[in-house]
C-alpha cells in the first residue's frame, strides 16, 4: 500500500482506512482519487464489518486540485473525483468519517457520503466551490442536505463559508458528533467497535437497505451537476476567481 | 478610515472566529497563529474583514504578510484607492 493511503484491516472486523497525504494536505490529485480508489476496493475485498475514514491532523480532506479546476477550465477534461463519492456511497460495509482536520470542498462532500460523521471543534468544514466561480460538484448538491440539513446546506453552498467546527456544534447539524480533536479517532473507534459486535450479514444487510437513497441522489446529482459544470467552469470570471482565490496547496 | 480602525475590525473578527481570546490581549505586532489561528481561521479572519471593509485583495498579495499589524498595512493600501 503506498503512502499516500493507509488501509488496516484488524483482526476484530474494524478496517481504518488513512488519507496521509502530508506534501499534498490530501488534495485530490489524480493519483490521490486513483489510490484512494483501489485502498476502498480492497477493503472491500476485505469485507470488514465497518470502515473508519480518516485524514490528517489539520486535513481530512481538502478537494479538487488547482491544476485539476484549471484543466477543467480550458475543457480538456471532465471532473473525476466524482469516482470518490461512488466508491463511498456503494460501500456495502458502514462507513464512519473521524474528521480530526478540516474538510473543504469534494472532502466534505466525502463525509457526506459516508454513514456516520465526525468533526472536530477547532477544524473547519465548508464546500467552497462558490467562492471560486463554479456550481458544487461530487454529488455535494444533493448529499449536503443529509449531513448539515437542508438550509445550512444552502447557505453554505452559496457563500462558500468555512464553518468551524465549534461554531457547527451550536447548529442544528446532523454530524453525530463535533468533539476536541484529540476525541475524534477514541470517538470514531468506540462506534465501530459497537459495530463490529453485531453479525456481519445483517450489517451488510442494513447497509444495503440504508444506502439505497443516497445511490438514487447521486445519480441526480450527477446529472444536474455535469450540466452547471460544463457552464460554470466556461465563464470567464471562473478561471480569474480561481486564479486569485485558490486556498489549497 | 484610519488604520487603527482598520486594527479593530481584524480584531474583531479575529474574536468572532477564534475561542477564547480577550480583545485586550490581541497584539497586531503578532500573527494570528500566535493566537491558535490555523490557516482556515486566518482565511476566514482575512475575508470577513474584506468584506465588512468593502475591499478585495487577491490571496497572492497577501502571501508575504506576517503580522495583523501588516495586513491592517495592506488593507489601508486597498483603501486609500
Amino acid at each position: 500500500m503506498s503512502e499516500r493511503i493507509a488501509l488496516e484491516v484488524r483482526e476484530d472486523g474494524i478496517a481504518i482506512l488513512r488519507m496521509q497525504d502530508r506534501d499534498k494536505k490530501n488534495l485530490f490529485s489524480d493519483d490521490f482519487i486513483h489510490e484512494l480508489v483501489t485502498a476502498v476496493e480492497r477493503a472491500e475485498e476485505a469485507r470488514p464489518k465497518v470502515l473508519v475514514l480518516a485524514g490528517l491532523e489539520d486535513v481530512f480532506a481538502a478537494g479538487a486540485e488547482k491544476k485539476n479546476l484549471m484543466d477543467l477550465c480550458d475543457g480538456t477534461v471532465h471532473v473525476k473525483d466524482l469516482v470518490i463519492s461512488e466508491k463511498l456511497v456503494h460501500a456495502p460495509f458502514p462507513v464512519i468519517a473521524a474528521m480530526e482536520g478540516h474538510a473543504v470542498g469534494g472532502g466534505l462532500v466525502m463525509a457526506a457520503c459516508c454513514d456516520m460523521v465526525i468533526g472536530a471543534r477547532e477544524s473547519r468544514y465548508g464546500v467552497v466551490f462558490m467562492g471560486l466561480g463554479f456550481t458544487p460538484g461530487m454529488g455535494c448538491t444533493k448529499l449536503l442536505q443529509g449531513l448539515v440539513g437542508n438550509q445550512i446546506a444552502n447557505e453554505m453552498m452559496f457563500t462558500a463559508k468555512r464553518f468551524r467546527g465549534s461554531e457547527l456544534a451550536g447548529m442544528n447539524v446532523s454530524f453525530n458528533y463535533i468533539v476536541p480533536r484529540a476525541e475524534v479517532m477514541p470517538k470514531a473507534m468506540s462506534i465501530a467497535m459497537q459495530i463490529a459486535e453485531k453479525n456481519i450479514d445483517s450489517i451488510y444487510l442494513l447497509k444495503y437497505a440504508l444506502s439505497a437513497e443516497k445511490k438514487k441522489l447521486l445519480i441526480e446529482a450527477r446529472v444536474q451537476e455535469d450540466f452547471m459544470h460544463r457552464l460554470s467552469f466556461g465563464f470567464p470570471e471562473t478561471r480569474r476567481t480561481i486564479e486569485e482565490f485558490y486556498a489549497g496547496g | 478610515m484610519t488604520r487603527d480602525e482598520v486594527v479593530e475590525v481584524i480584531k474583531r473578527n479575529i474574536l468572532d472566529n477564534l475561542e477564547d481570546l480577550d480583545e485586550n490581549n490581541i497584539d497586531p505586532d503578532k500573527s494570528m497563529k500566535d493566537y491558535g489561528a490555523n490557516s482556515l481561521d486566518i482565511i476566514e479572519v482575512v475575508s470577513c474583514s474584506m468584506r465588512e471593509l468593502n475591499i478585495k485583495i487577491p490571496r497572492t498579495e497577501l502571501a508575504d504578510v506576517k503580522t495583523i499589524g501588516q495586513l491592517a498595512d495592506k488593507f489601508m493600501e486597498q483603501i486609500g484607492k
